[in-house]
């Protein structure tokens, strides 16, 4: 066995054997572990995916008749404002950066930690606090404006936007402490030989996202700031009867929110990145061009919020630009979706079922990014802003794209979290009954939309009747899927097969030491001279020979 | 400058601890990325107040009297002057020359304390004799207290910053190798200098 040579590695202290800490509380709870971290994400995320879902399907259940009656129509301007913004800023950001990217960058990269382990520590509890205020807010009216709150309505009405504003202004403030976390931690924390043009995508795509969470969740609190001391002190900023501007609000909200989309996406497009070439056993097709294309969109995308503003009193002479800026966007996805497919083709596709939600999620993302391309296009958006076609569009992004990505990263590191597989039967009906519910319930907004049916509305001419009911039914099946996912996920976490350390015959680092990992992830740091998702090469790793034994780390404490 | 004969914080090593500069440079890094998203909050306030300052109605608006421009630049050499005294009171500190260090260090102290008095009569004059109110006077009220408030907040912040290290260097903390938390004090001051900058140009300049 070779002797542990004291490392000068850029892991700094951090790199060091931490004590790991004794007692339930100090390991579970209040862990500075990024690997408890990002657990604790997930299931908090779920929890509230589960609480925004039952706000989905009391949207759907109302809209089972033209005429609703479900719930009042003021309760459902309610349910849907809070359902977005909760789906959006309580789910599936902190589940694909603070779950996800907590969870397996810093084993990806080969560090012992994230750069800060107690402002990880902080981001993660800032986020549950946050996820209560923002449902509390019902108990004092919740806003009614949509995921958007577009002034004067959420100027107007009762207590509960402020707490909204304040909500999510704290979501802001721990995705703002995670992106300088991350940002820090790949760029110090790497081990020997793991550079930039080796690191693993979904690390790639981790650091694109980092710098959008930093900067545009910033220019989001400051919206929300004005917001809230609007509310709270009669402050005029948005209100135009006293000099103010509706429309910067919409300035400053999509200009975070445009690139908060891409956060929404880029590590989910990492996921798949990780996904494919494991599945196909196949070097993953065009990797500096994966890699560069997610920084290309993370940069691009703070320059094209305006398209979400065609018709809300955007100068014109600046609606070409950001038609012609919006349209390139679509090109570095385009070169993404292009190599992945290129990846499969030829490949030795093993149709497990993290690869099925892989390919469920080209499939659907494509078709979100194609009618994203129709609402660029300002006359086609004159026409259908506003109408279902919008829903359709961003759904099939978000849970078409985001939460597939999600499904597939569950599946495919949740043996890495728990030592135990997935169940992947109930994985496969948990995948069909989802893919059907899902096409099912937005494939049709898209000719409601076209037909002209507005959205935000509790109550619909009766034309659009049958389609409504269609999407309504499909979505319980929708539902009934993530019931058996849910079921599988708390039964295979006690019960399911052992999975071993790497199951899939994953090629990443991750995959080279138990499952689940020691507190301190490697007992060496191993160093890297090769290319990831090389499958007919020898493994490009060095000084990984005793990390499977269970012998004490050789150097534990040392130096 | 010449190094100093007696080094303080104990013994003088030549070679500085590997494993400390590394950590050095990490919560570096931390702390530079978390001064540029807030560069970013501020920004985004003065992308709204030039937006609402363009948004038609002239500027500055109707009933409102000029600022005191004169007073104002005063008070802006005091942070400035902070900015070169808090410069040298980092160099000294790499230099060894303890005492001076402290003094600068006190003096930029003083000169932020002397900026925050100054903005708070600056205030005190708009609202008692101009009757000029954070949420009365329609967008400049809104963005002027805003912006220049939040500054002062930083500065504010800043002082205090500055008074901690001011005793944790008078009871040693600091030695020649070991100065994180001076080198991110004087980060932050030059932070708050440059917003400044900005602020003072776009409310009073132009
Ligand atoms: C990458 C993942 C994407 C996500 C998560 C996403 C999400 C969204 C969301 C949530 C909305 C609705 C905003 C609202 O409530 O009004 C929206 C609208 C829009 N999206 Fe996307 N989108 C994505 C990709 C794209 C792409 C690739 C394009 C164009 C190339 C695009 C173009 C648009 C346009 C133009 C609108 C405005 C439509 C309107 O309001 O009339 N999106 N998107
Ligand atoms: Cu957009």
């Amino acid at each position: 066995m070779a002797t542990h040579a004291p490392v000068a590695h850029p892991g700094g202290i951090a790199g060091h054997i931490h004590q790991e800490p004794q007692g339930f509380v100090r390991r579970y709870v209040f862990s500075i572990d990024h690997k408890i971290i990002g657990i604790q994400y997930l299931i908090t995320g779920f929890v509230f995916f589960i609480l925004a879902g039952l706000l989905a399907e009391t949207i759907r259940t109302q809209l089972l008749n033209a005429n609703g009656g479900f719930v009042s129509p003021e309760t459902y301007n309610e349910v849907y404002s809070i359902h977005g913004s909760a789906m959006v800023w309580l789910v599936v950001i902190p589940i694909l950066t603070g779950g996800f990217g907590n969870l397996v960058f810093p084993l990806q990269i080969g560090a012992r930690d994230v750069a800060f382990p107690w402002l990880n520590l902080l981001s993660f509890w800032i986020f549950p606090v946050a996820g209560l205020m923002l449902f509390s807010s019902f108990l004092m009216g919740a806003p009614t404006a949509g995921w958007t709150e577009y002034p004067p309505v959420s100027l107007q009405g009762a207590a509960g936007t402020s707490m909204w504003a304040a909500a999510i202004f704290l979501v802001g403030v721990s995705s703002t402490l995670t992106g300088i976390n991350f940002v820090v931690t790949l760029l110090k924390m790497r081990a020997p030989g793991m550079t930039f043009t080796r690191m693993p995508l979904f690390c790639w795509a981790q650091f694109a996202t980092a710098p959008l969470l930093m900067i545009a969740t910033t220019a989001l609190a400051a919206a929300l700031a004005a917001l809230f001391i609007e509310r709270q002190f009669g402050v005029p900023f948005f209100d135009p009867t006293k000099g103010g501007s509706a429309v910067l609000w919409q300035h400053m909200f999509w200009f975070y929110s445009h690139p908060a989309v891409y956060i929404m996406i880029l590590p989910a497009f990492g996921i798949i990145s990780e996904v494919l070439p494991t599945f196909a056993r196949k070097p993953i097709f065009g990797y500096k061009l994966i890699a560069f294309s997610s920084m290309a969109i993370a940069l691009a995308g703070f320059m094209v919020w305006a398209h979400h503003m065609f018709t809300s009193g955007l100068a014109p002479y600046l609606q070409l630009p950001f038609m012609i800026l919006t349209f390139a966007i679509g090109v570095p996805t385009g070169i993404k979706i292009f190599s992945w497919t290129a990846t499969l083709w030829g490949g030795k596709i093993h149709l497990t079922t993290a690869m099925l939600f892989a390919i469920g999620f080209i499939a659907l993302f494509t078709c979100g990014g194609i009618t994203g391309i129709f609402l660029a296009a300002v006359p086609y958006d004159l026409d259908v802003h506003g109408t279902y076609f919008v829903v359709a569009h961003f759904h099939y992004v978000l849970v078409g794209g985001s939460m597939m990505g999600v499904f597939a990263g569950m599946y495919y590191w949740f043996p890495k979290m728990s030592g135990r597989l997935l169940n992947e039967t109930l994985g496969k009906i948990h995948f069909w009954l989802f893919f059907i519910g899902f096409n099912g319930t937005f494939l049709p907004m898209h000719w409601l939309g076209v037909e002209g049916m507005p959205r935000w509305v509790a109550s619909y001419d009766p034309q659009f009747e049958f389609w409504n009911r269609f999407a309504s039914i499909s979505s319980y099946v929708m539902a009934l899927g993530m019931l058996v996912f849910f079921y599988n996920v708390i039964s295979s976490a006690r019960f399911g097969k052992r999975s071993g350390p790497n199951p899939w015959n994953g090629r990443t680092l991750e995959w080279m030491i138990p499952s689940p990992p020691h507190y301190y992830n490697f007992k060496n740091i191993p160093t890297v001279y090769g290319l990831p998702y090389d499958f007919s090469h020898p493994l490009p790793y060095k000084g990984l020979e005793d990390e499977l034994n269970d012998s004490p780390p050789a150097a534990a404490g040392a130096h | 400058m010449a190094v100093a004969s007696v080094p303080h914080g104990g013994v003088h090593v030549e070679q500085p601890d590997q494993l400390y500069n590394e950590i050095r440079d990490l919560r570096l890094q931390g702390f530079l990325l978390a001064l540029i998203s807030d560069c970013v909050l501020f920004s985004s306030f003065v992308f709204a107040y030039l937006y609402l300052r363009n948004s038609g109605q002239g500027w500055p608006p109707p009933g409102i009297p000029r600022l005191d421009v004169p007073f104002a630049a005063w008070n802006s050499v005091l942070l400035f002057g902070s900015g070169a005294t808090m410069h040298y009171a980092l160099e000294n500190h790499k230099h060894n020359n303890f005492m001076k260090y402290m003094l600068f260090l006190i003096a930029t102290i003083i000169l932020g304390a002397g900026f925050l008095g100054g903005q708070g009569y600056e205030y005190t004059h708009l609202i008692v004799s101009e009757h000029i109110t954070w949420s009365g006077s329609g967008i400049f009220g809104a963005s002027f207290f805003t912006l220049t408030g939040m500054h002062g907040f930083h500065v504010f912040v800043g002082v205090i910053f500055l008074t901690v290290l001011l005793m944790q260097s008078a009871a040693g903390v600091y030695t020649r190798e070991k100065f994180f938390g001076i080198t991110a004090g004087t980060l932050y001051w030059h932070f708050v200098d440059v917003i400044w900058v900005l602020l003072f140009s776009i409310f009073y300049l132009i």
